[in-house]
């Protein structure tokens, strides 16, 4: 290449051809040595290359496509899992909020059932004191009554008084005989 | 204490009374002296009380009955302290009572009042009482504070009650 180039610098050069055709020439033969030799020993593996290079290009585009697809694919299910959640999420929503309302329903009726129970039981337990205190104030009051009696009778119960029922005792004893 | 047994201290009291000739006064002794065992609780524990010697408790029935009571009467009374059996004397002067009075043709009849009723009294009740069971009743009268006043007469399941207890018990019942 050197030696074309100190050829070719010899001469002044035209428009279109250098000045000296042998360097044209002798440029063309260079020329077609280096692309035989080229096409010879280069274009296997450049063809090769290339082949390998379409080869890999292709394989990734494959690739890329089974991506594309099994993401698309991953995508769609995805889509599905989130609408079956959804479903799944609404179905526990309502099965909660009918279990509530069950519960709500229950505990309502419930309470109301312990209230009336409740208010009977308050109600019986207050007739019962009522009654209770009534007969204790009864009793309480007949106690001390029959107690005041009682010490009314002994301090009125002398000597005499013990005389005389003792008398009208054994007079009763006699008249009914 | 057994229907037995005090019937049978029962029988040697009257038989002692009856040898020494004072059946009617051991009787009577007996019977007012188990009152009075039976209604002291410190003189029942007292006679009855197995840390004292005989001898002692002994000393004691002579100081109270002393003087007061036959001495029939007392040797009975401190042999069954002796026994100690003190405790079952009004049992057992009851039981004394009993055939004493069935030993005559009489029945006793057992008069409580929160008083003791007079010679009198006790002469007239018995009268009324024998009038109205035509039998002929011996009064054994039972000084009771506990009945207030009034008085209770029990021959034997039978009882004539006219005592102030019982009259307010009736009332207290009555409310």
């Amino acid at each position: 290449m050197s030696l074309l180039t100190i050829l070719a610098s010899e001469a002044p050069n035209g428009p279109w051809l250098p000045g000296d055709l042998n360097e044209v020439i002798w440029g063309s033969l260079a020329f077609l040595i280096v692309f035989a030799l080229l096409w010879k020993f280069a274009k296997a593996p450049v063809a090769k290359a290339l082949a390998g290079r379409t080869q890999r290009i292709a394989d990734e585009l494959g690739e890329a496509e089974q991506a594309r697809v099994a993401a698309e694919a991953e995508r769609d299910r995805i889509k599905a899992a989130l609408a079956d959640s959804d479903a799944e999420a609404a179905r526990i929503i309502e099965d909660a909020r009918q279990s509530a309302d069950s519960l709500r329903t229950d505990l309502a009726a419930r309470a109301e059932a312990e209230i009336v129970a409740l208010r009977e039981r308050a109600e019986s337990d207050l007739a019962t004191t009522r009654s209770q205190a009534e007969a204790d104030l009864s009793g309480e009051v007949s106690r001390l009554a029959l107690g005041a009696t009682e010490q009314v009778v002994q301090s009125t119960l002398d000597d005499s008084a013990q005389q005389r029922l003792i008398d009208d005792y054994i007079r009763q004893v006699g008249n009914q005989n | 204490m057994s229907d037995t047994r005090a019937s049978a201290y029962a029988d040697a009291a009257l038989a002692i009374a009856s040898a020494e000739g004072n059946v009617a006064e051991v009787t009577d002794e007996l019977f007012r002296f188990g009152q009075i065992v039976q209604g002291n609780e410190e003189l029942r524990t007292t006679l009855n009380d197995p840390h004292l010697p005989v001898e002692k408790r002994s000393q004691i029935v002579e100081d109270v009955l002393g003087g007061r009571a036959t001495s029939t009467t007392v040797s009975f009374v401190s042999m069954l302290v002796a026994a100690g059996r003190i405790h079952d004397l009004p049992a057992i002067a009851e039981e004394v009572t009993n055939r004493s009075a069935a030993s005559s043709g009489e029945t006793v009849a057992e008069v409580r009042s929160a008083v003791a009723l007079t010679d009198a009294q006790i002469a007239q009740l018995a009268e009324a009482l024998s009038a109205r069971t035509n039998r002929a009743i011996t009064v054994r009268n039972v000084v009771d504070p506990s009945v207030l006043g009034g008085v209770v007469t029990r021959i034997g399941d039978s009882v004539l009650d006219g005592t102030v207890r019982t009259r307010l018990n009736q009332l207290r019942e009555a409310f």
